[in-house]
């Protein structure tokens, strides 16, 4: 029997090269695809997260986690879209109107990837309106918004009211986060969920989806 | 009644007396203004960063009528004429691109496609300023020609337009810097600029992603890049630094701070690199600004490695009580309040935090008041108001020094003489390929030169300076735009 677990270890050291060797591995020995995601990856990643909110892990090791989950991930994803096992929400992330910064935004769509959801990353100097549309076009139900600076913060306001007008408002939970962003700031602005850090996002769009424990 | 010299004069003492850890007559205000200004004057984020002199008009302006002591003469510095004409790739300008409403943003490369590629480490440590020319500034520029590939019309018109347009804009400085001090008897806030190496290579060459692989991948050859910039970046500082010794060096910190890197990433390569370079800075009698971008709490007792007085430290998202506890006695500190409540938040709220800070932070002096990150357009025109209101009435120093500045003290200060003694700068650093401030040298030069006659050091000399003209380019461009 494959043994999968060096592939939590890999995931969790950040080598790409060892995760995405040992899930071919385990997928051409017939594990189940869904069993490598949800038995490996994910708690890898969780794990990582775990440790980058008690300042074991830093930015430089989520990258090189998101990086090594990411990879073995893509082996994984054309098989569980072909067995019609569905992501646990799709996410729209992107950096609000005017702002160009994407660290931040590109670490928590890789988070997210790695927590089991789908990823759409629009990119940054995101309009309100390429948010709704994409909502629309991936029926989507999450929307993750990041914004780096305090003049770029008021796009987040204007794109929940887009969404308001649009009569979408209730289609969607929408969480905010950059530096500058805080929780009252979200709750000002009727956000649905605030994170000050990429992994901070996956628990929330368990949580609005039903997915945490 | 005094005069605006007079006024001048005063602000000076009180400023610098600040920044020596010193109590002056009372607290001075030296406001991080940028789009603020634009919005206070009437202009837009596009027009101020289009039309430097607009820029230049609403920063006198903007000092004048709140009465601050010192600004920056234009800190909406990215001039677009000259990212323009260079053809920058890395900046968002207002109104090409993205909203005319905005100011300008840093772009970082796609991956994969940093303006430096993770197998020229060696080339880049070899010459730098080579490195600059050769490869990073032909990248970095939609217009200009890489080399090896035939020249274009474009590329010349380029490389002239843009060191024509950085000189212009340089020159200005000056004028502007005199007509601060003449309309409003403002003081010019900082003077010189300087970069750690680690941040120059996540910032303007590698990109973060780009080295953060790097620093998993080649850590050995990140730090050989770091300790080749350092003679560079140092030389940049003191060329720029201000000649009277009174202002100090800014030093725009970036993402060498947990946790953008961990602790043994800061030990090993950040810190090492850095720190030396400060020590010369204040060797050669210049202060350095630490505009310490985000949260660098867990560094604080690396910083208390340096000279006393040899830094000002200025908070950002740190929480400014803690950065007092833990650094007033060796340095002053600027900074803190909150740009959030600044821009959003109630007068009443500015109106406490402000009296607050002025009780627990400014009250044995060493404090310059400041909000924590540069202001944008943003910010509210009342709550800077109330701001400075309540410093000029709370801020006074019942036994604060209101005489004339005394000339600059020298570095050797008996409380930190131990400290000194122990501090290299950079006299311990090795001696780079092509020294600091020359591109193609002299010796290099005058090899395929005619027979030389009459004063050959008249000669030199004027190459030289031509030369170091060439260097700033390069470096100014690297390191301001």
């Amino acid at each position: 029997m494959q043994d999968v677990k060096p592939l939590y270890e890999a995931v969790l050291r950040g080598d790409a090269a060892a995760a995405r060797a040992i899930t071919e591995q385990a997928l051409a020995a017939g594990i189940e695809p869904i069993r490598v995601v949800n038995d490996y990856m994910v708690p890898a990643m969780d794990e990582v997260g775990r440790r980058f909110e008690c300042n074991e892990y830093f930015v430089p090791e989520l990258l090189l986690a998101a990086r090594a989950m990411k990879g073995a991930l893509e082996l994984v994803r054309p098989l569980l879209v072909k067995s019609g096992i569905k992501p646990l929400g799709k996410v729209v992330v992107g950096t609000v109107r005017g702002d160009l910064h994407d660290i931040g935004k590109n670490l928590v769509s890789a988070m997210l990837e790695g927590g089991g959801f789908e990823v759409i990353d629009l990119g940054v100097n995101v309009s309100p309106e390429k948010f709704i549309e994409a909502v629309k076009s991936k029926n989507a139900n999450i929307v993750a918004l990041s914004a780096l600076l305090t003049t770029t913060m008021p796009a987040m306001k204007l794109t929940i009211d887009a969404f308001k007008t649009a009569g979408m408002r209730d289609q969607v939970k929408i969480f905010v986060g950059g530096a500058p962003v805080t929780q009252k700031f979200a709750d000002d602005i009727g956000a649905d969920g605030y994170s000050e850090n990429a992994p901070g996002v996956v628990g929330l769009a368990k949580l609005h989806t039903g997915a945490a424990a | 009644m005094m005069n605006t010299e007079q006024l001048y004069q005063q602000r000076l003492a009180r400023y610098v007396t600040a920044m020596r850890n010193e109590k002056p007559d009372c607290v001075p205000i030296r406001p991080f203004v940028a789009e603020f200004t634009a919005k206070y004057a009437g202009y837009t984020c596009q027009e101020v960063c289009h039309d430097y002199t607009k820029a230049f008009d609403a920063a006198v302006k903007t000092a004048k009528d709140y009465g601050w002591d010192a600004v920056v003469p234009n800190m909406v510095y990215v001039w677009t004429g000259l990212a323009q004409a260079a053809g920058l790739r890395y900046f968002g300008i207002p109104g090409i691109g993205i909203p005319h409403t905005s100011g300008f943003n840093y772009i970082e490369p796609p991956e994969g496609e940093a303006w430096m590629r993770d197998d020229e480490y060696d080339e880049l440590i070899r010459d730098p300023t080579a490195f600059l020319y050769n490869v990073w500034l032909p990248r970095v520029s939609g217009e200009m020609s890489k080399i090896g590939e035939p020249s274009t019309y474009r590329n010349n018109l380029a490389l002239v337009k843009s060191s024509m347009a950085m000189l212009q804009y340089f020159y200005a400085f000056g004028p502007q810097i005199q007509r601060m001090r003449t309309e409003s008897g403002t003081v010019s806030a900082i003077a010189g600029i300087f970069k750690a190496p680690f941040d120059i290579i996540a910032d303007k060459l590698r990109g973060y992603i780009g080295l953060t692989m790097d620093m998993a991948t080649q850590p050995k050859k990140v730090l050989a890049a770091c300790e080749a910039l350092m003679p560079h970046l140092c030389h940049v500082g003191l060329t720029t630094a201000d000649p009277a010794k009174q202002v100090p060096i800014g030093f725009w910190m970036h993402r060498g701070c947990v946790p953008f890197v961990n602790p043994g990433q800061y030990a090993s390569h950040y810190w090492p690199t850095l720190k030396p370079i400060v020590e010369e800075f204040w060797k050669n009698g210049h202060q350095t600004l630490f505009y310490a971008e985000g949260k660098w709490k867990h560094h604080f007792d690396t910083f208390r490695e340096l000279p006393d007085r040899s830094i000002v430290f200025h908070c950002d998202r740190d929480d400014v009580f803690e950065v007092h506890r833990r650094l007033h006695d060796k340095f002053a500190i600027s900074g803190g309040i909150p740009n959030m409540m600044l821009s959003y938040g109630k007068p009443e709220e500015v109106r406490d935090f402000t009296r607050r800070v002025l009780k627990e932070v400014a009250a044995d002096g060493g404090y310059i008041l400041d909000a924590g990150a540069i202001m944008q357009d943003d910010t509210s025109v009342e709550n800077l108001r109330v701001m400075t209101e309540v410093c000029r009435e709370h801020g006074v120093y019942s036994t604060g020094v209101s005489t004339p500045l005394a000339a600059t003290p020298p570095c050797e200060l008996p409380t930190s003489l131990i400290s000194r003694r122990q501090a290299t700068g950079m006299s311990g650093q090795p001696v780079p390929l092509v020294k600091p401030g020359v591109c193609l040298p002299w010796e290099v030069k005058v090899k395929e030169m005619p027979e030389i006659f009459g004063d050959r050091d008249l000669i030199r000399k004027v190459w030289n300076d031509v030369e170091s003209l060439g260097n700033t380019y390069i470096w100014q461009l690297l390191l301001s735009f």
